[in-house]
């Protein structure tokens, strides 16, 4: 909210207070100044010039070469705008002056060759309005050389004020001049002003009739007779200009004057557009449609509450009036409608109407209930004043159920106990004596005091201290250096996820961060996915089911920059819906589990002076899941699975499991999807679920004392047939073997013709040892042709000479 | 006269020795002192002149010259030879390396990281909760009203009426409370998520620290300490800072925690939008009503709780302009941290 210094100082004294001294006070007291707008700094060195003479650039068509007075000199300027004649008055900036409009200053410029000293500004350049379609001209009553500060009243400080939502209080200039008040420790004055009303009762023009009092407690009216509808008088269109807001006729100008004022929204109706000349508020029963003044036809649902006359709605309660009744150039008679709407209801109406104006911004917030009286009248005095009229004699105001202030209990220990420090109880005392509360109660340990009813958010003995606390300043309140911490129990939830991103960084991988709302292209790859109601966009509709896709995007993205080798991971939540469930009811319904991705692309080494090129493929894939589970301690613990060619999104691939519960799946991501995607090149990937692989123990680790005896190894290379797989040897070859063979390692494999149609080659180094003892030739030699001999016979292989 | 003929060729040994720079001189230095007409052979001549008792004595000292000179040679030689090799290998070092590629965690984990190790100084668990939150706990359990204009401070995508995607992560707050029973004193840490317009300053989602430390005896005071210490610890020591009174629905007094903006010193600039003060967390003592909805005493025990937005941390500390870019996965960004 704009509020201008000039006008809250209509309600208190500030004299002598710098303007940056306010807005930190009124900051650091919970009225944060987002922005200020200091117009005395900006418009100094503006000065009132006459223009003594207009002739035409020798060069120039279009510009004018003119004579300025200045008040002590009179100067050369050059001036583009077509209005500009000798005689007026006109702003001037002389050399040296920095324009609001694109921030430069002012300097001798030769133009078109001819020398100019200043300049003639238009409204667009002091940032006044947009108009640039010529210069200023000021009025014949304003001097020469003097500065336009003050001259053209630019001497305000605007400040932009973001009030939190439970301060509706403070959404008017009184109501920051409250505050101020209590934080200088000032006299405050509500505006004054002298009703003059005429012998005529209001009661024989209007009446109101509240049929729905639970959500509207009170409406207030009054009429004024007479009105000259016409422009508002220059203090009033600049009080509102200043705050951003545009003239348009002085009722309509004196509601929004009044608004800003003292925070009480109003509405002005044209009396004889009132059938019946009667309002009744009630709520509607069905859904019906309604022109507001912005001319626009609008559903009104069932349950809204409308301000109708004797025949038919005039305006949403609270939210705006309808064209019907609003006031014209010839409109005459006025009834101001001065009420307290139910805060619940109108945000209930603005928000099913997607329509949201400063009143109801205010009414959804809470305004002064007690309040609409006076504003009643301060709106009347002023269209009186104004527009001619005749106030008529008494209000109309149905209150059924009057809203009392509330009582609020206040131990003085508690102020201790809660903020770290004690405040003396008469400071306590006085400070909230000056934003508006009543001592109700005495005693030594404790006060009670009564709430105005425009502090809706002060209704426990915590508001109380809270007031205590920002007005005092949060700056007193000391900033203890030592604290104590209980030994109990300390719990990491996250140390397993940091383990796992270490032991990734570790394996090389980079770690990503994908947005978890995702389209639906993405999204019905995989799982059940839960869609969002109210999505921003059609790509983030719904809540990602894998991590895969997402990682699958961050991969086509960095693969179209030219990043091609590419090891990335990410750790994050999926969502799916219960395979029974339409729609979440409860936890139960859904499930959202954590997830860790690999993903690789490209090469996984380029070709160096010693290396040669490496493309990942499927065993990098396996060499890092495995690599991954041991740093686990799960290695021993997770069984393999392969497929080829089965589920939807990879070709080939392969799960880890434990227990029967799948850990993780993997593989290489199909052709097709890949093509959807637009990548190119194949991508691997392995998606585990963090909170299985976090729920399995890990075996401790035992200390294995160092070997004392030396291992004998043994080479050997069969030829198999193509069909027989490495896992059905490895498996064959430790089954058949004593423990004295600890490991096995293929090194070598390959096709060639000179093996045979449908033939391969595997060559395995075989480790042996023993723990107790040197094993001796024999034995070893024993073990070895045994072994030879099964596995020629099992798969009908051949040995490969050695 | 063999005796001292015997020092000479010592000493005139060790005058030649330290003269050789290469094999050549190495070979010049063979020849004068052990080749058969060599000095050393020269002398072993001459102990057949001596006479039979100097015999023995004599022949032990040339003895002892032989070896003693004969070691010295050697290990010349070997030094020598040491040389060559080295020049002979050709191992040109400025070849690079073998380099291993180690990745990293993303930014905004970093920074978290950075920020979880500190509370856990400070004597803080680490807990976390639910993204997809009921309705319950990220709002009503937190106090704010139904149909509340607070509620609007928080742009929510909701999934049904009553469950929605968290807007923030005090719905952890609620949840350790109904677990566990004071004292408690958690950070907790996630991703949130708001229906905000996306832009260089905002996107749908981010991350978030939350804090709460409730005990029979916390006070502002404390939170002020706590986070002052917290901000000494991340920002760097010296730094300057305020506290603001704001609102949030679930803490109350709350507060906005500034620092001097580092980027001017104060001074102002576009970051800080000319106010010299950077807002770099929210925090507050917990109201009442939260601690009546976990049914923690209020009257026993106080707390306070606080929360602060990681990639508006990260943006300011690693003078970042866009935050767009923490989502976009561009490797070339990732390798950079
Ligand atoms: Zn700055």
């Amino acid at each position: 909210m704009k509020v201008s210094l000039n006008w809250l100082k209509d309600y208190i004294d500030l004299k002598g207070i710098p303007s940056n001294d306010i807005v930190e006070r009124l900051t650091m007291s919970g009225l944060e100044v987002e922005d200020v707008v200091d117009e005395t700094a900006i418009y100094k060195d503006f000065i009132v010039a006459y223009v003594k003479e207009k002739k035409k650039h020798p060069n120039a068509d279009k510009l004018s070469l003119c004579t300025v007075n200045t008040g002590t000199e009179d100067l050369q300027v050059i001036c583009g705008a077509p209005n500009v004649e000798a005689g007026q008055k006109v702003v001037f900036a002389p050399i040296g002056t920095l324009i609001p409009k694109g921030n430069f200053k002012i300097t001798k410029a030769k133009i078109r060759g001819v020398e100019s000293y200043g300049m003639i500004c238009a409204e667009d350049e002091l940032d006044l309005s947009d108009d640039h379609s010529g210069i200023m001209v000021l009025d014949e009553k304003v001097s020469v050389g003097k500065s336009i500060a003050d001259e053209l009243s630019l001497n305000d400080t605007i400040m932009e004020i973001a009030i939190t939502p439970n301060r509706p209080d403070a959404l008017s200039h009184i109501g920051v001049a409250r505050d101020l008040a209590a934080i200088y420790n000032k006299e405050f004055k509500l505006p004054w002003f002298k009703l003059q009303e005429s012998s005529h009762k209001v009661k024989d023009f209007a009446s109101v009739e509240i049929e729905d009092t639970e959500n509207c407690p009170r409406y207030t009216a009054m009429v004024v007779r007479n009105v000259k509808v016409k422009e508002s008088p220059e203090w009033l269109k600049n009080r509102l200009t200043k705050i951003g807001l545009r003239p348009i006729n002085n009722v309509v100008d004196i509601t929004n004057f009044v608004m800003y004022e003292l925070g009480q929204p109003l509405h002005a109706f044209d009396l004889d557009r009132l059938a019946g000349h009667k309002i009744i508020v009630k709520s509607t029963e069905v859904e019906s449609t309604f022109k507001t003044l912005d001319s626009k036809e609008r559903k009104l649902p069932a349950g809204t509450l409308i301000i109708c006359d004797g025949e038919k709605p005039v305006a949403i309660a609270g939210v705006m009036g309808g064209e019907n009744s609003e006031i014209s150039n010839s409109t005459k008679n006025i009834l101001i409608e001065s009420a307290f709407f139910n805060p619940a209801s109108v945000r209930r109406t603005s928000k099913r109407l997607g329509l949201s104006t400063e009143a109801s911004y205010r009414f959804e917030r809470w305004v002064d209930p007690s309040g609409t009286l006076p504003a009643a009248e301060r709106t009347a005095q002023l269209i009186a004043e104004l527009g001619e009229g005749e106030i008529l004699n008494g209000v109309i105001d149905v209150y059924p159920e009057k809203i009392i202030e509330k009582e609020v209990p206040l131990r003085f220990e508690r102020i201790k106990r809660v903020l770290g420090y004690s405040i003396p109880n008469e400071k306590v005392i006085s400070i909230l004596k000056r934003l508006g509360l009543k001592v109700k109660f005495e005693s030594e340990k404790e006060y009670r005091f009564s709430v105005p009813t425009y502090r809706s958010d002060i209704e426990r003995e915590i508001d109380l201290i809270e007031e205590i606390a920002r007005i005092n300043g949060y700056d007193n309140i000391p900033t203890i250096s030592k604290i104590s911490i209980s030994l109990g129990e300390k719990v990491d939830e996250s140390s397993f996820v940091d383990q796992t991103r270490e032991i990734a960084c570790v394996l090389g991988f980079y770690e990503m961060l994908n947005n978890p709302l995702q389209g639906e292209d993405l999204t019905e790859i995989t799982g059940n996915r839960i869609q969002v109601l109210n999505p921003q966009s059609i790509d983030m509709a719904y809540l990602r089911t894998s991590l895969i896709p997402g990682a699958l995007t961050a991969v086509a993205k960095n693969i179209n920059v030219g990043e091609k080798n590419l090891k990335l991971f990410e750790i994050g939540n999926v969502f799916n819906l219960n395979p029974d469930k339409e729609k979440i009811e409860s936890f139960y319904d859904f499930t959202e589990v954590q997830k860790l991705v690999f993903i690789l692309t490209g090469k996984e080494n380029e070709k160096t002076w010693q290396q040669q090129e490496k493309l990942f493929d499927i065993y990098s894939l396996k060499g890092i899941v495995d690599s991954y589970l041991l740093r686990l301690s799960l290695d021993k613990a997770a069984a393999d699975s392969y497929y080829h060619n089965e589920e939807t999104i990879y070709d080939l691939y392969f799960t880890k499991s434990y227990k029967g519960k799948i850990l993780g799946t993997g593989g290489r991501i199909k052709k097709e999807l890949l093509k959807q995607f637009d990548i190119p090149q194949d991508v691997f990937c392995f998606e585990f679920d963090l909170n299985l692989l976090r729920s399995i123990k890990p075996e401790q680790r035992k200390y294995k004392e160092p070997l004392k005896y030396p291992k004998s190894t043994r080479d050997l290379a069969f030829v198999f047939e193509k069909s027989v797989t490495y896992e059905q040897v490895i498996k064959f070859i430790w089954q058949m073997s004593s423990e004295l063979l600890k490991s096995v390692r293929i090194f070598d494999l390959f096709e060639n013709p000179s093996l045979g149609k449908s033939k391969k080659s595997m060559a395995f180094s075989l480790e042996y040892y023993s723990e107790e003892r040197t094993l001796t030739e024999e034995e070893i030699e024993k073990e070895f042709s045994k072994l030879i001999s099964e596995v020629t016979k099992k798969f009908n292989a051949t040995l490969r000479g050695t | 006269m063999l005796e001292e003929k015997i020092s000479e060729i010592n000493s005139g040994f060790n005058q030649d020795i330290v003269t050789i720079k290469d094999q050549k001189q190495l070979e010049e230095l063979r020849i004068k002192y052990f080749s058969r007409n060599g000095l050393v052979s020269q002398l072993f001549n001459e102990l057949k002149n001596a006479s039979k008792e100097e015999k023995p004595v004599l022949g032990k000292s040339l003895n002892t010259l032989r070896n003693d000179l004969t070691a010295r040679f050697d290990s010349l030689k070997v030094k020598l030879e040491i040389s060559k090799e080295k020049e002979e290998d050709k191992i040109d070092l400025s070849l690079p390396g073998t380099r291993r590629i180690i990745g990293s965690r993303h930014l905004i984990t970093q920074t978290l990281d950075e920020i979880k190790t500190i509370f856990k100084g400070l004597g803080f668990s680490v807990v976390g909760g639910p993204e997809l939150e009921s309705d319950y706990n990220n709002f009503g359990a937190l106090n704010f009203p139904p149909n509340h204009p607070a509620r609007d401070m928080q742009d929510t995508f909701f999934i049904t009426e009553d469950f929605l995607l968290r807007t923030h992560t005090s719905p952890v707050q609620i949840r350790v409370m109904e677990k566990y029973k004071p004292p408690i004193r958690v950070i907790m840490p996630g991703l949130c998520y708001r229906n905000e317009a996306i832009s260089s300053r905002s996107y749908c989602v981010f991350h978030q620290v939350e804090g709460l430390y409730v005990d029979t005896d916390v006070t502002f005071a404390e939170l002020k300490g706590t986070l002052v210490s917290f901000a000494q610890q991340f920002y760097g020591e010296g730094l300057k800072y305020r506290f603001r009174p704001s609102f949030f629905p679930f803490t109350e007094p709350s507060a906005e925690m500034d620092i001097t903006c580092f980027l001017c010193h104060g001074k102002g600039c576009r970051v800080c939008k000319h106010s010299g003060w950077l807002e770099i967390l929210g925090c507050g003592m917990v109201d009442p009503n939260v601690f009546d909805n976990v049914n923690i005493d209020h009257e026993k025990y106080t707390g306070y709780a606080f929360g602060m937005g990681i990639e508006r941390t990260a943006l300011l500390k690693y003078g970042i302009d866009d935050i767009r870019i923490f989502f976009e996965n561009d490797f070339r960004f990732l390798r950079q941290f």
